[in-house]
């Protein structure tokens, strides 16, 4: 029917970015099983995934009370050593039983949640992206706990630079004509609804991923860049302000380095409109504008100071 | 110039998992604890009196299921070594292969029980227990992790705590466990999955016999590879359980060791241990791409499997 998920991102709790060796560790969720790396275009590391059982009322914007049995995919994510994700997803589709089934049944379906009974997709597409009600399926609670793992890994010092919200992104693919819409609510919150073309396949979820990662990267470069108060303080102290930018952020923007051919088209509207590359560039153009005035009116008082 | 078409690729970004031989059954011809070995010969004798016609039937019915007849159809017996150590191999395997060949039964593949909780640095055990999926009650929707007993693992939600006097001084009736998939009634089961005194776990015999099943299947992966692949012995048995290999191929005509199904022949005092290893194995989440694997080779065979996993186990109860 569709496929749904939630993606937390956050600064990694570290004062510095991690070497691929304490990825490795800290991504290490599962005995036996191997943390994935790739190392181009940008250190992407991604943990084994693991399975949560539900079996709760899934989310509908009719409010009708829909069961969904089966269990959610998690996995955590960390990329250029700096930013850590915990994501869950699940595929909804039709059970064939009118009743719940022992629990090997949907073990052997991973990451398939079954609906008991009537449900339209386009009902639960909207309930899910819209204002969920408590006591539904809550992938944010899980994607949470997941993203928490990470951070309270005892290999990370807790000293990170600076202090940023975590962002979620909820997500809604279904199987159509392509289209993406992607939309900011509260400062926090996101959601995307997407249509691809054929089948639902991981790769949707490796999209939904870089997607979140590019929105954290954008929203907290805005929040530091706010903070700096370029203009209202003096020189020094606003490039001081956005000294953790540099020092951490700017060289994490990669958009769709992780993403599969066939659904670059979509990161590729989303550049046209909004435009996250477009509002980077400027923004990365402001950091280094502001840095370069600084270190000239530095430059200059220096030259006057040596001449008196 | 035309486009180029690159392709770029990362071994270490990309996961591997190995394939795994595999027969159409294997029949566990018995499993030795200290107590039957203190009976003495006899008992073992008596084991394998009852479970040769028990083999010749289940090769029988695979013969009619394969096309072409070419059932592949290997056997293996365990050995208890991890909750009671006594005699040594050099003395126990040559009494317990004896007593097979009088009832013209070939033991294939002989297993140490250790082995299942740990062997050549893989821990099997740890393995399995990081692929337990707990069996959800219904309204459980993510928002708080699990309810878990640690060590245990059961098939529903126990029954709420009962203490004697409640704060507002009323005594709360008990109340019963519920089965999550339960028919009418319910059959609550809660299994012991591990205990540790100080730092030492002992891993508990269904826990240990659920690996041991999930490695007759073929299931289990450590970083990808296949853990404790048969090995033939040179030179005669040691005398050091653990300088015994986990798994030993003694016949080297044997099909493979892993199989699609198993069947094991045990005594009908195993049937609560069945349960609880059931129990475990129904909430066990076996990886993706092993299942696929294993889907894809009986197909090419034309052989239906069934899809849980649970369904693929059987038993003689004798």
């Amino acid at each position: 029917m569709l496929a749904m998920g939630e993606v937390h991102t956050g600064l990694l709790q570290n004062s510095g970015e991690i070497s691929e060796s304490t990825c490795r560790q800290v991504l290490g969720l599962m005995a036996g099983e191997t943390v994935r790396v790739s190392r181009r275009p940008i250190p992407h590391a991604l943990s084994p995934e693991r399975l949560t059982g539900v079996d709760c009322a899934l989310p509908s914007a009719s409010r009708s009370r829909i069961r969904g049995v089966g269990t959610v995919v998690s996995r955590c994510a960390v990329t250029g050593g700096r930013v850590a994700q915990g994501s869950s997803y699940v595929r909804v589709v039709r059970s064939e039983a009118d009743r719940r089934l022992p629990w090997s049944h949907y073990l052997s379906r991973p990451g398939v949640v079954e609906v008991l009974g009537k449900a339209k997709a386009a009902d639960l597409a909207e309930g899910f992206v819209g204002d969920p009600a408590p006591g539904c399926l809550d992938m944010g609670a899980i994607s949470g706990r997941f993203l928490d793992l990470v951070q309270a890994s005892p290999l990370l010092d807790r000293r990170a630079p600076f202090r940023i919200p975590r962002t979620s992104l909820r997500w809604v693919a279904e199987t159509g004509e392509p289209s993406i819409r992607f939309t900011l609510h509260t400062e926090q919150e996101r959601t995307l609804r997407l249509t691809h073309p054929g089948p639902f396949t991981p790769a949707v979820v490796d999209l939904c991923e870089d997607l979140a990662t590019h929105d954290w990267l954008l929203t907290s470069l805005l929040i530091i860049v706010e903070r700096a108060r370029i203009g209202a303080t003096p020189g020094a102290q606003a490039v001081a302000r956005l000294a953790p930018a540099i020092d951490h952020l700017l060289h994490l923007w990669m958009p769709a380095a992780r993403v599969e051919e066939w659904l670059r088209p979509f990161w590729e509207s989303l550049e046209r409109q909004p435009g996250f590359t477009r509002q980077w560039r400027s923004l990365v153009d402001r950091v280094r504008d502001q840095i370069a005035t600084s270190t000239l009116a530095l430059l200059s008082a220096a030259t006057e100071a040596g001449r008196r | 110039m035309t486009p180029v078409h690159a392709t770029f690729g990362e071994v270490a970004a990309e996961r591997r998992i190995a394939s795994v031989p595999l027969s159409h059954v294997s029949v566990e011809l018995g499993h030795l604890y200290m107590e039957d070995f203190e009976a003495g010969p006899g008992r073992l004798r008596e084991q394998f009196r009852k479970v040769a016609p028990w083999l010749a039937t289940v090769r029988a019915l695979w013969r009619e299921r394969v096309p072409g007849g070419r059932a592949r159809v290997s056997t293996c017996f365990l050995i208890d070594d991890y909750f009671s150590r006594f005699s040594t191999p050099a003395e126990l395997v040559p009494m317990v292969l004896e007593a097979a060949a009088e009832h013209d039964l070939t033991i294939d593949y002989l297993a140490r029980e250790s082995a299942c909780a740990e062997s050549d640095g893989v821990e099997l055990a740890r393995l399995v227990e990081d692929r337990l999926v707990d069996d959800p009650p219904p309204d459980t929707d993510g928002s708080r992790p699990p309810v878990k007993e640690t060590g245990w693992l059961c098939n529903g939600a126990r029954s709420p705590r009962t203490t004697p006097v409640q704060a507002m001084g009323k005594a709360r009736p008990w109340e019963p466990p519920v089965q999550n998939a339960k028919r009418g009634h319910s059959i609550f089961v809660d299994v012991e999955l591990w205990d540790e005194k100080g730092s030492r776990r002992t891993w508990s015999c269904p826990f240990l016999a659920a690996v041991w099943q999930l490695l007759r299947l073929g299931l289990l992966r450590s970083e990808g590879r296949v853990p404790l692949p048969p090995v033939t012995l040179d030179g005669g048995w040691p005398r050091d359980w653990d300088a015994l290999p986990a798994v030993v191929r003694l016949n080297p005509q044997a099909t493979p060791f892993s199989a699609y199904t198993t069947l094991s022949v045990l005594s009908p005092r195993f049937l609560p241990v069945e349960l609880a290893v059931r129990t475990i194995l129904s909430q066990v989440a076996v990886d993706d791409e092993v299942l696929r694997q294993v889907a894809t080779r009986s197909e090419n065979e034309g052989i239906g499997l069934e899809e849980e996993l649970v369904d693929r186990i059987s038993y003689v109860f004798v």
